[in-house]
């Protein structure tokens, strides 16, 4: 009885290693990297890690396979502006810097991926956060910066001005104490530039008291948005915080 | 050998009874946001159906995941927004459609033509529902009026296109004008008849006319789904949509029905039995239950157990905002201090009927026994209400030496702390009111507690009803420039909820509270749908195709009414309070429209590209 236990166990190990086949496919070895750069300073944009995506779209797939209708893919953005993705096949692509904080910017076409490939783009932020200064009285943290529309015409609603508070080094949308005491500071706007700022190009918000706890460290910095798409924040740089 | 008793086409299209039979199977799968929606997800033991599931499949937690409670009509159950959907793509009950409107005329010699011309008209009245289904919430979808044969039709044409928004709400229209010039214009109960598809054909096109005339401010012009048409339509044909869900409303005021005033002169009775009156003359279409092979949990969740309920208990209350949109009486005076009552109950008296045919109160009765309302004590409360700062901790007022909170049975110097159906401090039980209050609507009176259980309940759920029409056919209006006409059809619906001014003065002022421009009249048109609909699982599709989802629910705290009995001055007073759980609700952008089924891409790539920002 035992033996034939094993007999039927050993042919149900079988069946399932009985379709091995080698995969020949050779595994995508073309790197895509670069930097996101804002306009206005010359250097990368100010984000936060993963805020918003690259789509990037194969046309090579669509020439070898004709009625394909290929996807896109997304590719993460980092924290300092730089995105670096090493497992693509190489092929013709097209890609594009979508739902950021700027304004929309054209598909660049026919990008050939072979090996190594730097890919840089080039945007026009909808916002400018400028003079960030975090002020700590006692455990009380205030947040101050100059808000700036180089653009006016056809910008849409200003939507909130916001500080971000973290406990690590990554501090904005995505990573940040979300918590209502301090969401609650936020000023929501939801006017038009006009109406909110007038006729001037900035202006200065002040955020806070936040109540921080002594002891800790923290980094904290401003985001602002406008109402666009996904309403993804501009950003002042970060700022680090010790509590005593 | 062949099995007997297999009903063929012969059989089931050679009879009017054959005919119903065959629709029955359309109609039970309906896509009718009723007690049994699931908004957020679509378990996977359940034939595949998607939100919308019939019978007692086991899904009492339904209600739970409401669309009211997702978009924060009531509180209860933490509903986090899923702005991609649950997947709806009902094109198997098109196809069961289809084959009845293509093999149909085949059987013509077998009726009379009215006879004929009216099932053919339910049978677009059907198809028009499912694509409504889909068009509120993918926009532009694949439309087939064909059936095709999965073995011999080629895969180039078994994967239609996605048509554009606008020809989707058209080949609605079609559907739904034919149906309504053939249709006869009386039915049973739970079947439609000419006036019912002009119902449909009210809400679908005022749907579309919102979403012509509104997606342009959400800023997704650039997108790819919108430059194709297959997501928003162009303002310009905002006011044919409009006008077509005018015509339908004027279409039904021709027909036998009427708003519901059986139990005048109490207003706030007759507006909650509306809800329950299976012979009113106001419902136009309903879907039913009879509590064996189907039912539903609404008694068993909307009140509190043990004392009106012996299933799980009140899972949702009325929020605040929504109770404040009607004549409510003012929390606090002149200086800002909470106004003091005599007695807790004494709050309903400067209330619109109507909110107290929709809301239960402290005082109210069910079921034999009376609603116990109250979250707690104040020693002393001698600043404004203001100082409480919406029930936070923190605020001095709220220190615990003076502000006694406590669970059942808890008493401070002999007076009990809480009422019997809260508001507890311990959060949990569902004997517990989280909002200060209990949704009244569609609770069943004549059900004795030990009744209100799972699955037990009877109550149908009205999917068309007169004041609904009233309120389409005023916004409509509204929107072609009629705005005297709108406000005959509001101040019907506020003559019967018993409001204290039922004709507000016409106000052209406008405010982008919400984003856009709207004028003041207009808005309170929406807001009177808010009143009159409320829990009625409009509010989410509403907010939708006005495009405000994302600046309604934007960070939006869901605010409790808390009452507190005044210990040195033998009062009581109502704070406004932040819920207990510090919630709020916050719907993305992208919620104007829901996600493409990626299987149904995977299966179709013709049906790209996907909707904005998926």
């Amino acid at each position: 009885m035992k033996n034939i236990l094993y007999l039927l166990i050993m042919a149900l190990l079988l069946s399932f290693t009985a379709c091995q086949e080698i995969d020949n496919w050779e595994e995508p070895s073309a790197r895509i990297y670069g930097n996101v750069i804002d306009k206005y300073t010359g250097s990368n944009l100010l984000m936060d890690q993963n805020d918003w995506q690259i789509r990037i779209i194969d046309r090579t797939w669509e020439e070898k396979n004709p009625g394909a209708v290929s996807q896109f893919q997304s590719l993460a953005v980092m924290k300092d502006g730089v995105y670096n993705n090493t497992k693509l096949f190489s092929g013709t692509y097209d890609m594009l810097p979508y739902d950021g904080p700027f304004w929309p910017v054209d598909t660049v076409k026919g990008v050939i991926l072979d090996k190594e490939t730097q890919q840089d783009f080039t945007v026009t932020p909808y916002l400018q956060l400028t003079n960030f200064k975090a002020t700590l009285n006692g455990t009380n943290l205030t947040l101050e910066c100059n808000v700036k529309a180089p653009i006016i015409t056809g910008l849409p609603n200003l939507y909130e001005v916001k500080g971000f508070l973290s406990l690590t080094t990554f501090c904005g949308n995505s990573n940040y104490i979300n918590i209502n005491e301090y969401n609650n500071l936020r000023k929501n706007i939801n006017k038009t530039w006009a109406a909110e700022v007038g006729t001037a190009d900035n202006k200065n918000y002040s955020l806070g008291p936040f109540p921080v706890k002594s002891g800790y460290t923290y980094y904290v910095r401003i985001g602002a948005n406008v109402n666009a798409l996904s309403r993804r924040y501009n950003y002042t740089e970060i700022v680090k915080v010790v509590v005593p | 050998m062949k099995p007997k008793g297999i009903l063929g086409e012969p059989e089931l299209f050679g009879t009017a009874y054959g005919v119903q039979k065959y629709f029955v199977q359309s109609y039970m799968k309906l896509p009718i946001e009723d007690f049994i929606y699931y908004a957020i997800n679509s378990p996977s033991n359940n034939f595949g159906y998607k939100g919308y599931m019939p019978g007692n499949n086991n899904y009492w937690q339904a209600y739970k995941n409401s669309l009211a409670s997702m978009s924060g009509e009531i509180y209860g159950w933490n509903v986090d927004i899923k702005e991609e959907g649950v997947g709806y793509w009902p094109y198997d009950d098109i196809r069961i459609v289809n084959v009845f409107i293509n093999n149909f005329s085949n059987y013509k010699s077998k009726y009379d033509d009215a006879t004929y011309n009216s099932l053919m008209g339910e049978a677009r009245f059907l198809r028009a529902f499912f694509y409504q289904g889909m068009a509120k919430r993918y926009g532009g979808v694949p439309i087939v009026t064909e059936v095709q044969d999965p073995v011999t039709t080629p895969a180039e044409e078994l994967q239609v296109p996605r048509a554009t928004e606008y020809d989707t709400w058209k080949f609605i229209y079609e559907d739904l004008k034919f149906a309504m010039e053939n249709m006869k214009p009386t039915s049973v109960t739970g079947r439609a008849n000419k006036y019912v598809a002009a119902a449909l054909m009210s809400r679908s096109m005022l749907y579309a006319g919102r979403v012509a005339k509104y997606t342009q401010h959400l800023g997704f012009s650039a997108d790819a789904a919108v430059q194709g048409g297959f997501a928003g339509m162009d303002p310009s044909k905002a006011n044919e949509f409009f006008q077509y869900a005018y015509d339908a409303g004027l279409l039904i005021k021709t027909g036998p029905y009427a708003l519901y005033t059986k139990n005048y002169p109490d207003k706030a009775t007759n507006f909650a039995n509306l809800f329950l009156d299976k012979s009113s003359p106001e419902t136009m279409f309903s879907k039913g239950y009879d509590g064996l092979t189907f039912g539903h949990c609404y008694d068993a969740l909307m009140s509190p157990n043990p004392d009106f309920s012996s299933f799980v208990g009140a899972e949702g209350g009325p929020v605040l905002q929504h109770m404040q949109l009607y004549d409510f009486p003012a929390l606090t005076d002149e200086q800002g201090k909470p106004v003091r009552f005599a007695k807790r109950s004494d709050i309903k008296n400067e209330m619109e009927p109507r909110l107290l045919g929709t809301c239960y109160f402290d005082g109210d009765e069910l079921r034999g026994k009376t609603f116990d309302i109250q979250k707690g004590i104040y020693v002393k409360y001698t600043g404004t209400a203001a100082d409480a700062q919406n029930g936070s901790n923190a605020a001095p007022i709220n220190a615990t030496a003076n502000r006694k909170l406590g669970n059942k049975g808890d008493k401070y110097n002999g007076v009990l702390i809480t009422g019997n159906h809260g508001l507890h401090a311990n959060k949990g039980g569902e004997n517990n009111a989280f909002m200060g209050a209990f949704i009244r609507k569609y609770v069943d009176v004549n059900r004795p507690a030990a009744l209100a259980n799972v699955n037990k309940s009877t109550t149908s759920w009205i999917a068309f009803r007169l004041g609904e029409i009233y309120l389409n056919t005023a916004e409509a209006a509204y929107e072609l420039g009629k705005r005297t006409e709108a406000f005959d059809y509001v101040e019907a619906i506020r003559e019967r909820a018993g409001c204290k001014v039922t004709r507000p003065a016409i106000d052209q002022a406008t405010s982008s509270t919400y984003g856009y421009p709207v004028e003041a009249s207009l808005q309170f048109i929406r807001d009177e749908r808010g009143r009159e609909l409320y829990g009625e699982n409009h509010y989410w599709w509403d907010l939708k195709t006005w495009r405000t989802t994302d600046q309604v629910l934007n960070n939006r705290y869901l605010r409790a009414l808390a009452c507190y009995y005044v210990f040195d001055e033998g009062k009581y007073i109502y704070l406004d309070e932040i819920n207990r759980d510090n919630r709020t609700k916050t719907a993305a952008k992208r919620s104007a429209y829901e996600k493409i089924p990626q299987g149904e891409i995977n299966k179709n790539p013709k049906l790209l590209p996907q909707n904005p920002l998926y």
